[in-house]
């Protein structure tokens, strides 16, 4: 699933840093590259320990790309959905609270919500989706088709708003009318696990 | 972009074995990117720590010397280096009991390694304080970031802790510089991220803009270019109006290039600088013009004020010893 995000993540990557040129320094793409390369790495599934275990090491090692606040975020995600134990059966109910309480420790460490233009406008839309389909009884696959989209709607939305956070919200009026890259390369990480984890569909 | 580069991915790790080897007295690199103290300090003393992105050389490490920073971790460039590699550095400047500063230059990235960083040393029992830097005056109280005033900070903190004050007095020190700081910065043309090769903003050529943050950040004033004189003018009524400065009070003024100005510009404005205070019956009791935080080939500078006192006065005065800022 980690495979399939980074695949996704590299192919997109020039893209990404164009984004970032408008709201920050260009240098976006870069970093989720650096990013998902260590994140492949942790989540070793040969590996003899725990998953939760591997997710708040990785964690910490993507904090350790020195990635400024992209990385600070998205490894306290990882790490946070490392603080629900997952038991040898993986069900949607378990990646459903696993990426709620990744998504609850990013919320301990930034005020930003949706509407600021910020990974949040992606991340939260797609961990809400996956509960609503955990509680629906869908399918893993299903549930993360349903983040994946939810994702990309949010970070498209986010070409209508005016950045409040980061970088990007001391341009003001001028990042409108282009996506956040944050937020856009959250879309692609759901996208990227809901590829890799739904082959036989179509995308 | 022109710049003489190897690979671009390898930039930090290089650029900082390069400074490490030509001031081999002064500083050595420790763990992955971070500069301590060729001789360190005696062990009762308080360690002063930085964090921040590199591509600003010489900050912040240019600062890790005798009389002002023990530690500069170094992220890459315009990004702050992570919580991992922050707490790494307080634990060794920690250990046996010793105690630390921790001083933060206010942007999003670097505030949040260094709560991370900070709920950890805590968590672990270390002796550290932390005081953040918001001294440009472009974006309303609660939302400045820190530019180029940590380096007084660092040399007023850092004058405290080589004389042996304790780690409340240094906090104190710090603190008081921090609030008693303002800064202002003017951008005229670009730099290049030397990771992309891309302008990190646009600008008319004609048009300077004033507010514009150390990463290529909007500001509040995008106008004509102005002389030197009339820019100093407006850059300074600012400052003054917004850290309330009356008659009769002494100020450190310090004038920061950004990488591509010249000293004969910097020069100008100065002189334009002093001339106002005198006019205004405020004292200019000191003054430093240099590239301290620099954005690459950016051109522009930052003009920055603080009120001082006799203490503040004397710390900054006490002798010094850092590869990129040194006093007798």
């Amino acid at each position: 699933m980690f495979a399939g995000a980074a695949k996704l993540i590299q192919e997109n990557c020039d893209a990404l840093s164009q984004l970032d040129c408008i709201g920050g320094d260009g240098d976006h793409g870069a970093k989720m590259l650096r990013v998902m390369e260590k994140l492949e790495a942790a989540i070793d599934p040969a590996s003899e320990r725990g998953t939760a275990s591997l997710l708040k090491e990785a964690g910490w090692t993507i904090m350790g790309v020195d990635g400024g606040a992209s990385s600070a975020i998205l490894g306290t995600l990882i790490a946070g959905m490392g603080d629900v134990e997952l038991g040898e059966e993986i069900d949607c109910g378990c990646i459903a609270r696993s990426f709620d309480a990744g998504l609850r420790a990013v919320a301990t460490r930034t005020k930003a919500k949706p509407g600021d233009k910020t990974m949040m406008d992606a991340l939260v839309p797609a961990v809400e989706a996956l509960g609503a389909a955990a509680s629906a009884g869908k399918s893993i696959a299903c549930a993360m088709s349903d983040a994946a989209a939810a994702a990309q709607m949010g970070a498209e939305s986010t070409k209508d708003l005016v950045a409040r956070y980061g970088r990007a919200k001391y341009l003001g009026e001028k990042t409108l009318g282009h996506p956040d890259a944050g937020a856009t390369s959250i879309a692609l990480l759901f996208r990227g696990f809901s590829a890799a984890l739904a082959p036989e569909q179509e995308n | 972009m022109k710049k003489f580069l190897n690979d671009p991915k390898r930039v930090v790790p290089e650029l900082l074995e390069g400074f490490a080897l030509a001031y081999p007295e002064k500083v050595r690199l420790s763990g992955t990117n971070t500069v301590v103290r060729a001789n360190p300090k005696a062990a009762g003393k308080v360690r002063l720590v930085t964090l921040g992105g590199s591509g600003h050389e010489p900050g912040l490490s240019g600062f890790v010397g005798t009389g002002m920073l023990d530690c500069s971790v170094a992220g890459e460039i315009f990004s702050a280096p992570g919580a991992p590699k922050c707490i790494e550095a307080l634990r060794e400047a920690c250990a046996g009991g010793k105690s630390a500063l921790l001083v933060v230059l206010n942007h999003a990235g670097d505030v949040l390694s260094a709560n991370i960083t900070m709920e950890m040393a805590l968590r672990e029992g270390l002796n550290v304080k932390m005081v953040l830097t918001e001294e440009d005056i472009s974006n309303p109280p609660g939302d400045r970031r820190g530019l180029v005033g940590c380096v007084a900070v660092y040399k007023v903190a850092g004058a405290a802790a080589e004389k042996g004050a304790p780690l409340d007095k240094c906090f104190e020190i710090a603190d008081r510089m921090q609030r008693n700081m303002r800064t202002l910065a003017v951008a005229v043309r670009t730099a290049t991220h030397p990771s992309t090769g891309n302008p990190i903003f646009e600008l008319g050529d004609d048009e300077m803009e004033i507010g514009m943050g150390q990463h290529g950040e909007a500001g509040t004033g995008r106008m004509q270019l102005k002389t030197a004189d009339e820019t100093a003018e407006i850059m300074l009524e600012k400052l003054l109006e917004d850290l309330g400065v009356t008659p009769g009070e002494e100020l450190l003024v310090l004038l920061n290039g950004a990488g591509a100005t010249t000293l004969m510009e910097l020069y100008l404005v100065f002189r334009k600088v002093a001339k106002l205070l005198e006019s205004k019956g405020i004292k200019l009791a000191r003054s430093i013009i240099g590239e301290f935080i620099t954005t690459q080939e950016q051109a522009g500078f930052q003009m920055m004020i603080a009120r001082m006192d006799a203490e503040l006065l004397e710390l900054w005065d006490a002798s010094a010893d850092a590869p990129f800022f040194a006093k007798p």
